[in-house]
């Protein structure tokens, strides 16, 4: 176990807001999950209680004799975001003045540091690079994430949960989130941070990062195990896995859509573009994991290999 | 806010939680983040404050201490009798010129100065109403109005001022006076004042003129600085002002704050670390010639010492040592890095000792053989360039030729005159331009000739090992070249026994065949006398380790007898450069006399004799070593030989080596040569135009830390902290193999570079020369580039390091030559055969005499066996072979060194006189000054006992106004030469022979040592002989050249 190489990671300027995440992200979800589990247990509360839910004024708070029923912005609201604003900026005073600007001597465009890493938060990005082609990494995955959160508003047919924390009435949408968001995106993060030495070859935390290191990593395509190998053969063959691939996903998230009644009821609020569009982004979406494994454990490079586009 | 909180559960906790506590804590923190910004901001970026008030206190505590010191010091320069005389002539004057001084201030005082500030106001005042009229008149636009305006003028003009002047002595009078009036007297009181200053300027300037000289008596004779300079500084000290002190150079936007916490580097005074209290920050540069030859107005400070010139938030940041900072401060011991970065072409360089070293190491030990480093052993390009050039030239010459010749064709056949005669003018200009190209290639055959003379080795040539030495012995020298001679160039070489067995046996195999004459037996008595007082000890040593005997610029001769054979020793010492068979650069081939003998040619081949028989192209002729043929006879050199046969180790035995031979391990040997690099130092059949196998090194301490191959060693090197190009190179130079540490690699896949076993000295001092190898990116005008003298100096420390000059002679002040330092030449005796100090060389002699002699130092072409100036001198100045560009070199270095003009121009000296003549007899004969008792005659008899040069030389190699100088004072040019001092004295501005003058010099009023000289300048060999008091049979014919 290398502590220094961990602690030098750690340590860098340019990482201080990796770690903090890997703190701070489980402790917030973990705390809006607990909330959202209060919440359900109060609407499972009112639901067998009527009258208590026409008289019941807080959403978030059981009823109580003697409790306003609505209190003001100022100051129980603002008072709370004042302290807020405190403690934030004591914070960055903190950091700015222990902290430097993590400034490299003057680039060299005859030498390109090894590892060479984007800004912490592209590293998921980057990390992409490694499991798809340029193409896909760089222009197509990017641009579908952007749009796929601008379409999320659009695409939920689901009215309830505004405004409260609620898992039990949201429950795809948090699972969607934890699922992209935490699993795949920040994990992304954090592997392009600790994991990745030199040579973007994969160094588990604590092991020296060393420069000499060689490791053996011929990658495939999933044509060439086949013993496929003209490039008309391997276009086919590549649509097919890849059409397979998304006629499963397609299924196995109709499943889920129609689990249960509540399940039901919102796919039954749905249109058809609203459903399409839905399916499409998910099948993008589960694409990356399954191009993780297949990289990682089974050293597949390509699946669908065609003169204008790899995936 | 409700007051109360209680952990009671139905208490609304929106409305009654209070966060005061939360609130005041966090508050709390932010002041607190607040107070440490700022705290940040005025200290902790900021640490040269408490660094500047530190300094400030310690160096008034030292000024205080040192004023009484050097009060005391001055106080007893005051106290001289030559000071008190000074000043009691001050005193003198001052009392002499009081009264009048008196005179002048009093009518100053009194009169003209109040009178002057009485007049001046109304006078002005008057004045400007005036000129403001007057502004009016010229811009009036209608003529009546500048009329009128005239008439305004004019009143004002006339109107009177009443005012009170005072007359001295406290009166004064009450005077009406209009303008003009008060114009007058206005500029009369002026003129007076300045008037009666100019008096007293000319009666106090004798006064201040002896003050400084006071000063300057005061100043000549204390050691530091006087007690008012240092009160000069403590006033500075009072009023320090704590800020960045920094130095800015526009032109190359340079930023250096490193005076802002080394105060102390430019102060007058000299500040140890004992002085400051031990912090050595704040002591002043130790170098402080080097400050004012590079003045850090212009240069700063990290142009030569790295580090970070604009950092001030911390010694580690300001000295550039930290991960991105790509120039960190050098070591101290590497400091001379700097240097070298503009610097790049000069190889000795005053106050930088360690670089020097490190530059001749990278020269002399073959370190060059294999890394390229531009500027050093250029030989061997600049050679295959010329010969490029050549080839080019060939082609053009061909062209312009057929061009001609075509071009005459088709003016003969052209259909008018006029364009006949213009082709006609064409085909005769592409014929002077071939000639021209012949011109061209003339001199380029001529420099490929010098350089091929100039090309050296560092290593001996292989190819004579087979008329030079028993086979044996080579593979034993290849395991460990340190274990059978300590001190050798000849670096160990990681080999196993099979690849030595493959090497040896190539290089004996491709060795050339020849057969030596057989030499008769010499006298090794005498022929150890000869080695020790010929010169060899200059280059050569004898006896290992601290018996070592002699220079180490060339190999210990310890054990030479073990492996020469003792015919190619005489032949080697007779002349070096003989070689069994000459190399044409054309054939790339050694040439045989079977090829001189298929045109008919004897086999003959000398540097007079340079052109292949074969295509006419030059051959290297000579071996290619620096050692210089010292022209002893055959019998001489038998005799040396036989001493060097027998310097062996008692007891060393030889393994039978008949593997030598198998033809089946030559082509493996091959292989292995090249791929060691062997032909880098050596000359080698087959080899002889091999590349370099190293990298280049002229760049290599600015090459990114990460192009060096630390290999596994980079983990331990960055926690060990030796992750630095100095890291780097101390460590491969220590042990060359260092990074192939844990590596598995293939045998030939190993890092090549030998084990060169430095010293620990020479490790710093190569990687001194290795860190100041950068691309440095300052602006051309930062190197020194010297157009003039100064490039004669750099270009012949090149060739005087390159020759050993300095083994025999003294080059530079303070430098001591080998032989100097043995102990023969200790004995009074044996100390007038030191070879001449060359300090002051291109003020003696005569550039041209001196290209001559570095020729040809016997001065004839048939009496060899001799010196052509000191005869008398039983070390030999050799025959180097130099190129002519060589002995250019060499003169023009001398003559720069004594900064003298070039071309030189010999000085007309007045003929002498019948009397005068009679007159320098006298004195050269007289017992005063017996010069031909030493002095050489060219008398065999009278020579043998002569120790200095024959007066016939003068006039060619002396010049006349140093030959003076020296006549005056030969001890201060050439400490501890037996030519007597004193000889003149100084008596009314011109120098008088000391001793009793011959009677004949009655009344001469010339100066007696000008009149020596141009006696000297017109000697002859009559007048020689008359002196001598011979006939003209006498055997003084000396072959001059």
């Amino acid at each position: 176990m290398d502590w220094a190489q961990l602690w030098e990671i750690a340590s860098a300027p340019d990482n201080v807001p990796i770690v903090a995440l890997i703190v701070l992200v489980p402790f917030y979800s973990w705390y809006g999950l607990r909330q959202s589990l209060a919440n359900d247990r109060l609407i499972a509360q009112l639901e067998t209680d009527p009258q208590m839910a026409k008289t019941h004024h807080r959403k978030t708070q059981p009823w109580r004799p003697g409790w306003e029923r609505e209190v003001h912005v100022w100051p129980y609201l603002l008072r709370i975001e004042f302290l807020a604003a405190i403690i934030v900026t004591f914070i960055l005073m903190v950091w700015s003045i222990a902290l430097n600007a993590p400034l490299e001597e003057p680039a060299n465009p005859t030498l390109t540091m090894n590892p060479s890493k984007a800004p912490w938060y592209f590293l998921g990005l980057q990390e992409m690079l490694v499991y798809f082609d340029p193409w896909m990494a760089g222009v197509v995955l990017p641009s579908l994430i952007l749009v796929g959160l601008m379409a999320i508003p659009y695409m939920d047919a689901n009215p309830l949960g505004n405004g409260y924390y609620t898992y039990k009435q949201r429950k795809f949408a948090i699972w969607a989130f934890c699922f992209g968001f935490l699993i795949l995106w920040l994990s992304m993060v954090v592997i392009g941070t600790f994991i990745r030495g030199p040579g973007w070859i994969w160094f588990w935390p604590g092991q020296t990062w060393d420069h000499n290191r060689v490791v053996f990593e011929a990658n495939r395509d999933l044509p060439d195990i086949f013993g496929i190998t003209s490039a008309l053969g391997k276009g086919i063959f590549g649509g097919i896995v890849t059409l397979l691939y998304t006629a499963v996903t397609a299924i196995a998230f109709h499943k889920v859509l129609t689990w249960n009644d509540f399940n039901r009821k919102i796919y039954q609020r749905m249109t058809l573009v609203q459903y399409l569009t839905l399916q499409f982004f998910i099948i993008t979406m589960m694409s990356l994991p399954v191009k993780m494994i297949a990289r990682l454990a089974f050293r597949i490079k390509y699946v669908w290999i065609t003169p204008w586009f790899n995936i | 806010m409700p007051e109360k909180t209680s952990p009671v559960e139905d208490k609304d906790p929106v409305v009654t939680q209070s966060l005061s506590g939360l609130l005041l804590l966090s508050s709390l923190l932010l002041m607190l983040s607040l107070v440490w910004a700022v705290w940040d901001e005025i200290y902790g970026q900021r640490p040269w404050k408490s660094i500047q008030k530190r300094f400030s206190q310690r160096y008034t505590a030292f000024l205080n201490k040192a004023k009484p010191r050097q009060a005391a010091v001055e106080k007893s320069v005051r106290q001289s009798e030559e000071y008190r005389k000074l000043e009691q002539e001050i005193l003198d004057k001052e009392k002499e010129i009081a009264p009048k001084l008196k005179e002048i201030d009093q009518e100053t005082i009194d009169v003209i100065g109040p009178r002057l500030t009485a007049i001046t106001d109304p006078f002005a005042l008057a004045r400007s109403e005036i000129q403001a009229v007057t502004y009016r008149v010229e811009v009036a636009s209608s003529q009546s109005a500048k009329d009128s305006l005239g008439r305004q003028i004019e009143k004002l003009k006339a109107r009177p001022v009443q005012l009170t002047l005072p007359t001295g002595k406290g009166h004064s009078e009450k005077l009406r006076m209009n303008f003009s009036q008060l114009e007058q007297e206005f500029n009369r009181l002026q003129q007076r004042k300045a008037e009666l200053a100019a008096v007293r300027g000319g009666l106090v300037k004798p006064v201040s003129e002896l003050r400084a000289k006071l000063d300057a008596f005061v100043k000549d004779r204390m050691p530091g600085l006087t007690e008012r300079q240092i009160e000069g500084l403590a006033n500075k000290m009072r009023l320090f002002n704590v800020d960045i002190k920094q130095i800015h150079v526009k032109s190359v936007d340079l930023v250096d704050r490193c005076e802002t916490c080394h105060l102390g580097i430019r102060e007058p005074i000299t500040l140890t670390k004992a002085d400051m209290g031990g912090e050595g920050a704040f002591t002043s540069h130790p170098t402080k010639a080097l400050l004012q030859i590079h003045d850090p107005e212009r240069f700063g400070c990290t142009p030569c010492h790295n580090g970070n010139g604009t950092a001030t938030t911390s010694v580690k940041k300001a000295h550039g040592r930290y991960k991105h900072w790509l120039w960190p401060l050098y070591d101290r011991e590497n400091a001379e890095a700097g240097c070298h970065q503009c610097h790049t072409t000069d190889l000795v360089l005053d106050n930088a000792s360690v670089l020097n070293v490190g530059k001749e190491i990278f020269r002399g030990r073959g370190c060059v053989g294999c890394h390229r480093y531009e500027g050093f052993d250029t030989e061997a390009e600049s050679l295959a360039a010329s010969r490029q050039a050549i080839r080019k030239l060939e082609m053009d010459r061909k062209e312009h030729e057929k061009n001609a010749e075509f071009t005459g064709k088709a003016a003969d056949a052209a259909s008018d005159n006029k364009e006949a005669q213009r082709l006609y003018a064409q085909a005769d200009a592409l014929r002077q331009t071939v000639s021209n190209i012949d011109h061209q290639m003339e001199q380029l055959d001529i420099q490929s000739r010098s350089l091929l003379r100039e090309q050296k080795k560092v290593g001996p040539s292989l190819k004579e090992v087979r008329v030079k030495m028993r086979k044996e012995w080579i593979p034993v020298w290849l395991e460990d070249p340190h274990a059978y001679r300590p001190m050798t160039r000849m670096p160990s070489f990681r080999l196993d026994k099979e690849q030595r067995e493959a090497i040896a046996a190539y290089i004996w195999q491709s060795g050339v065949q020849g057969q030596l004459p057989a030499q008769k037996p010499g006298d090794a008595t005498r022929g150890k006398e000869l080695f020790e007082t010929r010169g060899c000890l200059g280059c050569h040593a004898v006896g290992e380790g601290a018996n070592a005997v002699g220079g180490s610029f060339a190999a210990n001769l310890s054990r030479v007898g073990e492996k020469d054979h003792y015919d190619y020793l005489v032949r080697w010492i007779h002349n070096p450069r003989e070689r069994t068979r000459p190399f044409c650069t054309h054939e790339k081939r050694d040439i045989g006399p079977e090829d001189y003998a298929k045109k008919g040619l004897p086999f003959v081949f000398d540097l007079e004799h340079t052109t292949c028989p074969n295509d006419g192209h030059e051959l290297q002729v000579q071996q290619m070593t620096v050692m210089p043929n010292l022209r002893l006879t055959f019998e001489e050199s038998q005799d040396i030989a036989s001493y060097l046969v027998t310097l062996k180790k008692p007891g060393a035995s030889y393994p039978a080596a008949g593997y030598l031979d198998d033809p089946q391990l030559k082509p493996k040997g091959l292989a292995l040569v090249r791929h060691f690099g062997c032909a880098g130092c050596h000359e080698i059949s087959g080899l002889e135009e091999e590349g370099r196998i190293g990298t280049e090194l002229t760049k290599e301490g600015s090459k990114p830390i990460e192009r060096l191959d630390f290999a596994l060693l980079t983990h331990d090197a960055k926690h060990e902290g030796w992750y630095t190009h100095k890291g780097f190179f101390e460590n491969k130079l220590k042990d060359p193999a260092i990074y192939d540490k844990g590596k598995a690699k293939a045998p030939l896949e190993k890092l090549r570079m030998p084990n060169f076993r430095l010293a620990k000295e020479e490790v710093v001092a190569v990687t001194t020369f290795l860190l100041g190898s950068v691309d440095s990116t300052l602006p051309g005008h930062y190197f020194y580039n010297p157009k003039d003298q100064r490039k004669d100096i750099r270009d012949g420390w090149w060739l005087v390091n390159k020759y050993n000059c300095m083994g025999c002679h003294q080059v530079r002040v303070g430098q001591k030559s080998v032989l100097s330092g043995l102990a023969r030449y200790q004995d009074p005796d044996w100390k007038e055969q030191l070879p001449p100090t060359l300090i002051g060389q291109g003020a003696r002699v005569d550039p041209n005499w001196l290209a001559r002699f570095l020729e040809n130092p016997a001065m004839s072409t048939t009496d060899v066996n001799r010196n052509g100036v000191r005869s008398y001198l039983k070390v030999r100045m050799p025959t180097f072979s130099f190129s002519n560009e060589e002995i250019r070199k060499i003169v023009r270095f001398f003559d720069a060194l004594s900064a003298q003009a070039q071309p030189y121009m010999p000085t007309k000296l007045q003929p002498l006189t019948d009397q005068e003549r009679e007159m320098a007899r006298g004195l050269f004969t007289s017992k005063a000054a017996p010069c031909l008792k030493c002095h050489a005659t060219g008398d065999p008899a009278h020579d043998r006992n002569a120790t200095a040069p024959n007066f016939l030389l003068a006039k060619e190699r002396l010049k006349p106004g140093w030959t003076a100088r020296w006549m005056i004072d030969p001890a201060m040019m050439a400490p501890g030469t037996s030519m007597p001092s004193g000889l003149f004295r100084r008596e009314g501005g011109r120098w008088v022979f000391a001793g009793p003058v011959p009677a004949t010099f009655g009344g001469y009023q010339k100066d007696h040592a000008d009149l020596l000289v141009r006696y000297m300048f017109q000697f002859t060999p009559e007048e020689q002989r008359r002196l001598a008091g011979r006939g003209p049979a006498s055997p003084a014919k000396v072959a001059m050249r």
